[in-house]
């Protein structure tokens, strides 16, 4: 019984994005910064971690198709690199030692890298005329402040919520 | 070093590109309406959206509410002067509505480009990754909604159905950066001036009305309307004012700056327009540009 409140936990992060959004204004800062909420991929990275790298990638795979068919209708974009992501940011954690603070570094790393792939697909199926300046300036800096100030609050909750589910499915 | 990559590693990462590619381009391809797995997704997703952001979005509006209680006072002297406005305004609109109700009879044209039926909605979701500018609401096809219905605020016209699932849709705005995001409109005056909104200017966040002729003139604050000519919105619909007037880069049209009247952000509550006359059967005075289609027929 205690296994599905593995599922219930990653649902609830996929909706966590969407439901911070209602409560933040997106014209907040006159538009002049973006923040995009990255709170599903900073679970999905935890999980990779600190529960089983297959499991993340699975739920990756199946959570980012949802994203795309949802949210976004550019299907592929996310069902393919959160995966990928998950599965680079657990070789990189094999050899950096995953202490929270190291962690944190790689996180920030991850997302910048997502929102780079994100802004490059957008440019090449000609979504966006932003360029790469603004791009940086506008949506990265405000999205790493963002999704680090999350990581702050909920590193330790998510670290030990994916450490007893862990002895829960052993 | 290890090895990052082993062969069956590399088999599976081309192969989920090429399957990237083709997903792109199967999403990007011009089409009516989603496949019916996509719809069944987002039915699914839809259904805990719904569970999510409805309780949400009541505390949301509770705690506007409270910071727009201290404005309570200035905005209740504005609506009573508009109130006693209103009174008259109400009587004058009954009255041309019933003219209008006869002479339509008279004239045996009883359904015109303006009718439309308003569906009422909920914004669910707005993507959170803010790239496209597209909202998903709580209203799909059970409710009579298809694909290029015009949807709206109380202040204008905010954008289309893109698509649409059997219990929510997901709707374009205006301000989305999408080559096929026309809107056929015209700037009321003394001779009504035809053109289309395309494209949306992100700095001065305004929007392009494009292909206007060089000769005619606009000046600044006219009423910008959806002109119905396009087949897919009702007409009448307010888009917004024009605030510049520039010549395009070869000078054969002008461009007008439009400031939207409904804003793009912030949406809580919509409206789905169900034109009621789909067929083009132009006025006699508008019919100009629709006789070339059907030349081309």
């Amino acid at each position: 019984m205690k296994k599905a409140l593995l599922p219930l936990l990653v649902v609830v992060l996929f909706y966590s994005d969407s439901v911070f959004m209602i409560f933040f204004s997106e014209q907040a800062f006159d538009g002049a910064y973006v923040p995009v909420p990255r709170f599903f991929f900073i679970g999905l990275l935890f999980m990779s971690v600190f529960f089983d790298r297959n499991t993340a990638i699975k739920y990756g795979f199946f959570f980012g198709f949802l994203f795309d068919m949802f949210y976004t209708g550019l299907l592929g974009a996310y069902f393919f690199f959160l995966p990928l992501l998950v599965y680079t940011t657990s070789k990189l954690t094999k050899w950096l030692h995953s202490t929270l603070p190291v962690f944190f570094v790689i996180i920030l790393f991850d997302i910048a890298l997502l929102e780079m792939m994100i802004y490059g697909l957008n440019v090449l199926v000609q979504r966006t005329a932003l360029s790469f300046e603004q791009f940086a300036y506008v949506r990265l800096l405000a999205t790493l402040v963002l999704n680090g100030l999350f990581y702050i609050v909920f590193a330790i909750p998510l670290r030990n919520a994916f450490l007893r589910l862990k002895k829960v499915f052993d | 070093m290890p090895q990052f990559f082993t062969n069956k590693r590399l088999i599976i990462l081309l192969g989920s590109i090429i399957l990237l590619v083709a997903m792109i381009g199967f999403s990007l391809r011009d089409r009516d309406n989603i496949t019916w797995p996509e719809k069944f997704v987002k039915d699914v997703t839809g259904f805990g959206q719904n569970i999510v952001s409805k309780p949400a979005g009541v505390v949301e509006s509770f705690f506007d509410d409270v910071r727009r209680l201290h404005l309570t006072y200035e905005e209740n002297e504005k609506l009573r002067t508009h109130l006693e406005e209103l009174a008259q305004l109400e009587s004058d609109v009954a009255r041309l509505e019933k003219d209008n109700a006869e002479l339509r009879k008279v004239l045996e044209k009883e359904k015109s480009l303006a009718d439309y039926e308003p569906v009422q909605a909920t914004v669910i979701a707005r993507n959170p990754d803010r790239w496209y500018e597209v909202i998903t609401i709580d209203q799909g096809e059970s409710n009579g909604i298809e694909p290029d219905m015009a949807v709206m605020t109380a202040s204008g016209l905010i954008g289309k159905v893109q698509s649409t699932s059997k219990f929510t849709s997901t709707v374009q705005l205006l301000s989305a950066r999408d080559s096929q995001n026309r809107v056929s409109v015209l700037i009321q005056g003394k001779a009504t001036i035809y053109g289309l909104i395309e494209g949306y200017d992100e700095e001065k966040k305004m929007l392009q009305m494009t292909k206007i002729p060089s000769d005619s003139k606009v000046t600044k604050g006219q009423a910008v309307t959806t002109s119905g000519l396009g087949g897919v919105f009702p007409k009448g619909l307010v888009i917004g004012t024009v605030t510049e007037l520039v010549p395009d880069e070869f000078g054969l049209t002008q461009t007008a700056l439009v400031q939207p009247a409904a804003s793009f952000y912030d949406l809580e509550h919509v409206m789905v327009s169900k034109r009621e006359m789909t067929s083009i059967l132009p006025e006699e005075e508008d019919r100009q540009q629709v006789l070339i289609e059907e030349e081309g027929l």
